[in-house]
C-alpha cells in the first residue's frame, strides 16, 4: 500500500463564496445573492439588495398627489395596474372620494388582466430558469394580447398611468369587452395545455417538488404574504378576507398549497396556486363584463388634490403579495411621507433562513418561485 | 377596537404608556377648519416598543404577522416618529403601532429596541429604517445599510437631508448644478403647484469650465 504524503486531519476545508448576481438571469433583475457553498450544497445564502434604488419614496415627497402615480408604476413594472390601484385608493380613501360603478368595473378588470399577464410573465421565466424554453414562447403569446389591450386603453405597454384619483383616465369600448371575453374562454383552455406541458412534466416536478420548502411558522414568522403564504397552505386573500372595490360582489375561490407532488410549501405548490389563481381571475374578469354598466368613468375630483391631515396604511392583493402604501399627510398638496411596504422586500428576507441546505441548483428554483421583481425591492 | 388595545397593552406592559390617537382636524390662517381623516393609531413609550409587540404577538389578539416598520421624520419637533404596522389573520386586524425618538444631528443617532426576535420580518425593515432614517435598532443581529451603499453619508429620508457631493471619486452631486438653494432637490415647487411658473428656475444651466 502506497504511503500517504499528507496526514488527512491536517486538510482543512473552507466554504467558497459565490456571488450569484448581480448580472444573472435567474434573479430576475439586478440581486446579488452572496452564497457560501460547501461544494455544491448551499451553506449559507446573503440576499444584496439596492442595486435599482431609485428614491422612490424621497421622490414623491416632491410631487403632488396626481404625480406620483406614474412613479407608482416602475415599482413593479411586470404588475403596474395593481401598484396604481393601491395607491389611487389610498387617497381615495383619504379624501373619501366617490368612485362610478362602471370605472370600479374596469379597475377589477384591468387589474385582473394585470394579475395574469404576471403570472402568465412567471409561467415562462420560471420555465426558463429550471431549463424549459419553448413554454415561455407560448405564454408570450398570451400576454401579448393583454398588453395590447393595455396599449389601446392607456397608450402603454407596461407603465400605463391609467387608473386615476377618482376613476380611470379612458373608457373600455364594447368592442373590447367582447375581445377581452373571448381571450378569456381561449386562455382557460390553453392554460391547462400548458400546465399539462410544464406542470405535469416529470423533470419539472422533479426539480420543484420537495424543493425550496417553506412551511407555514416561516411564512408568518417573515410576514409572507399572497402566493407565498398560499402555497404554505395558509387561506388568505385580502380580495376575501378584508374586500375593497367590487370584490365583495364577485365570486371566486382561493387556491391554497396542497402538497400534491411534495410537501404543502415547495416550488411546486407555488406554481400551482399561481396557475390556479389564473383561473380564478378569468372567472373574476367574466363576472364583470357581464355585469358592467354604462356611465361615467371619473367621479368628482377637486382640480387641486388636497388631502387632509391625517395617515393611512392601505393595502390590497397585488400579483406578488400584499402591497401597502402608508400615505402620512399634513394637509398639503404633496404627500408628507409615502412608504411603500413591497411583499418581494418581504420575501427576499426569506433567502437565509430557507436557503442553507439546499443545493445551488435548487436555489435558482427558489428563488424563481418566489417570483421577485427588483423594482418594487429597491423601489 | 383600539380602546380594547390600549387597555390591554397598559395593563400587561404598564410602563408602556399607551395612548390612542384619533385623526386630528387642522385650521388655516383663515380660520377654516378642515377635519382630519384617515386611520387611529396607539402610542407607546419608546423603550416599550419590544415589549409591547411581544404582548401583542402572544396575548389574545394574535398581531402575528409584521407588515413593516417606517418612519416620518418631523424637524420642527425634534423627533422621528417610527410606525410599526402589526396584522392579525386569525383576528383580522390592524394596527399602527407608533413611537417618537428624538432625530438628533444626524451623528449621535437615537435607539430603539429591535423587535427581530419577535417577528423575523423586522430583520429587513429594521435595517431599511436605519438606512433611511438614522435610527439605530438594538439587539439586531446584523444592522447594515440596506438600499444605500454601506458607506453612503447621510440619512436620505430625514427631511433636512442633502446629497453628498462626491462618493468614491465620482461627483454624484456636482455642486454647480444641485446644491444651489433654489436649485436644490424639493426645495422649489412653485412648477407643480401650477401657480406662478417659473421656467428660469428649472432651466439647465450652461456647463462650467474647470
Amino acid at each position: 500500500m502506497q504511503e500517504k504524503h499528507y496526514k488527512e486531519e491536517k486538510l482543512k476545508t473552507e466554504l467558497l463564496t459565490v456571488s450569484m448576481g448581480p448580472q444573472h438571469p435567474a434573479t430576475h433583475g439586478v440581486l446579488r445573492v452572496e452564497i457560501k457553498t460547501d461544494s455544491e450544497i448551499v451553506a449559507e445564502a446573503t440576499p444584496h439588495l439596492g442595486y435599482l434604488h431609485r428614491c422612490m419614496e424621497k421622490h414623491s415627497e416632491n410631487l403632488d398627489y396626481r404625480a406620483v402615480i406614474p412613479f407608482t408604476d416602475r415599482l413593479d413594472y411586470l404588475a403596474a395596474m395593481n401598484m396604481e390601484l393601491t395607491y389611487v385608493m389610498a387617497v381615495e380613501k383619504m379624501l373619501k372620494t366617490e368612485i362610478p360603478v362602471r370605472a370600479e368595473y374596469i379597475r377589477v378588470i384591468v387589474s385582473e388582466l394585470q394579475r395574469i399577464a404576471s403570472h402568465l410573465l412567471f409561467f415562462g421565466t420560471y420555465a426558463i430558469d429550471l431549463g424549459a424554453f419553448s413554454p415561455f414562447l407560448y405564454v408570450f403569446q398570451e400576454r401579448e394580447f393583454i398588453l395590447r389591450i393595455f396599449e389601446e386603453l392607456s397608450g402603454a405597454r407596461l407603465l400605463y398611468n391609467y387608473i386615476w384619483i377618482g376613476g380611470v383616465w379612458n373608457d373600455i369600448t364594447d368592442d373590447q369587452i367582447k375581445r377581452i371575453g373571448t381571450f378569456c374562454d381561449t386562455l382557460d383552455e390553453n392554460l391547462k395545455k400548458y400546465h399539462t406541458l410544464v406542470g405535469e412534466n416529470k423533470i419539472f416536478i422533479s426539480r420543484t417538488a420537495d424543493v425550496g420548502i417553506i412551511n407555514k411558522d416561516v411564512a408568518f414568522d417573515y410576514g409572507a404574504t399572497g402566493p407565498i403564504l398560499r402555497g404554505s397552505g395558509v387561506n388568505w386573500d385580502l380580495r376575501k378576507n378584508r374586500p375593497y372595490g367590487l370584490y365583495p360582489k364577485l365570486s371566486f375561490n382561493i387556491p391554497v398549497g396542497t402538497g400534491e407532488k411534495g410537501k404543502v410549501g415547495d416550488c411546486w405548490d407555488r406554481y400551482r396556486v399561481r396557475v390556479l389563481e389564473m383561473h380564478e381571475s378569468i372567472k373574476i374578469i367574466k363576472q364583470c363584463l357581464a355585469g358592467i354598466e354604462a356611465g361615467p368613468i371619473m367621479g368628482k375630483v377637486p382640480k387641486i388634490i388636497k388631502v387632509p391631515k391625517g395617515e393611512i396604511y392601505m393595502r390590497t392583493e397585488c400579483a406578488r403579495g400584499e402591497l401597502g402604501y402608508h400615505l402620512v399627510s399634513d394637509g398639503g398638496k404633496k404627500p408628507y411621507r409615502l412608504k411603500v411596504k413591497s411583499s418581494c422586500f418581504t420575501h427576499v428576507s426569506m433567502l437565509p433562513a430557507i436557503a442553507p441546505g439546499m443545493m445551488i441548483a435548487d436555489l435558482v428554483a427558489t428563488i424563481g418561485s418566489i417570483d421577485i421583481v427588483l423594482g418594487e425591492i429597491d423601489r | 377596537m383600539h380602546n380594547e388595545w390600549v387597555n390591554y397593552i397598559n395593563a400587561t406592559v404598564p410602563t408602556a404608556n399607551a395612548v390612542l390617537v384619533q385623526p386630528q382636524g387642522t385650521t388655516d390662517a383663515a380660520g377654516v377648519t378642515t377635519p382630519g381623516c384617515g386611520v387611529s393609531w396607539i402610542t407607546v413609550a419608546s423603550e416599550e416598543v419590544k415589549a409591547v409587540c411581544q404582548a401583542l404577538k402572544q396575548g389574545e389578539h394574535q398581531f402575528t404577522t409584521l407588515q413593516a416598520i417606517t418612519g416620518v421624520d418631523y424637524p420642527a419637533d425634534g423627533q422621528i416618529e417610527m410606525t410599526y404596522v402589526l396584522a392579525s389573520m386569525s383576528k383580522n386586524s390592524e394596527l399602527l403601532l407608533k413611537t417618537r425618538v428624538a432625530r438628533g444631528d444626524g451623528v449621535k443617532l437615537s435607539k430603539l429596541p429591535s423587535v427581530v426576535s419577535v417577528w423575523s420580518a423586522a430583520n429587513f425593515q429594521e435595517r431599511e429604517c436605519y438606512d433611511m432614517f438614522g435610527v439605530v435598532f438594538y439587539g439586531h443581529p446584523d444592522l447594515r445599510r440596506i438600499l444605500c451603499p454601506d458607506d453612503w453619508v447621510g440619512y436620505p429620508l430625514r427631511k433636512d437631508y442633502v446629497v453628498q457631493e462626491t462618493y468614491r471619486d465620482m461627483v454624484v452631486n456636482p455642486s454647480k448644478k444641485m446644491n444651489i438653494p433654489e436649485r436644490e432637490f424639493g426645495a422649489k415647487h412653485a412648477h407643480i403647484a401650477g401657480a406662478t411658473t417659473s421656467v428660469e428656475n428649472y432651466s439647465v444651466p450652461a456647463p462650467v469650465k474647470e
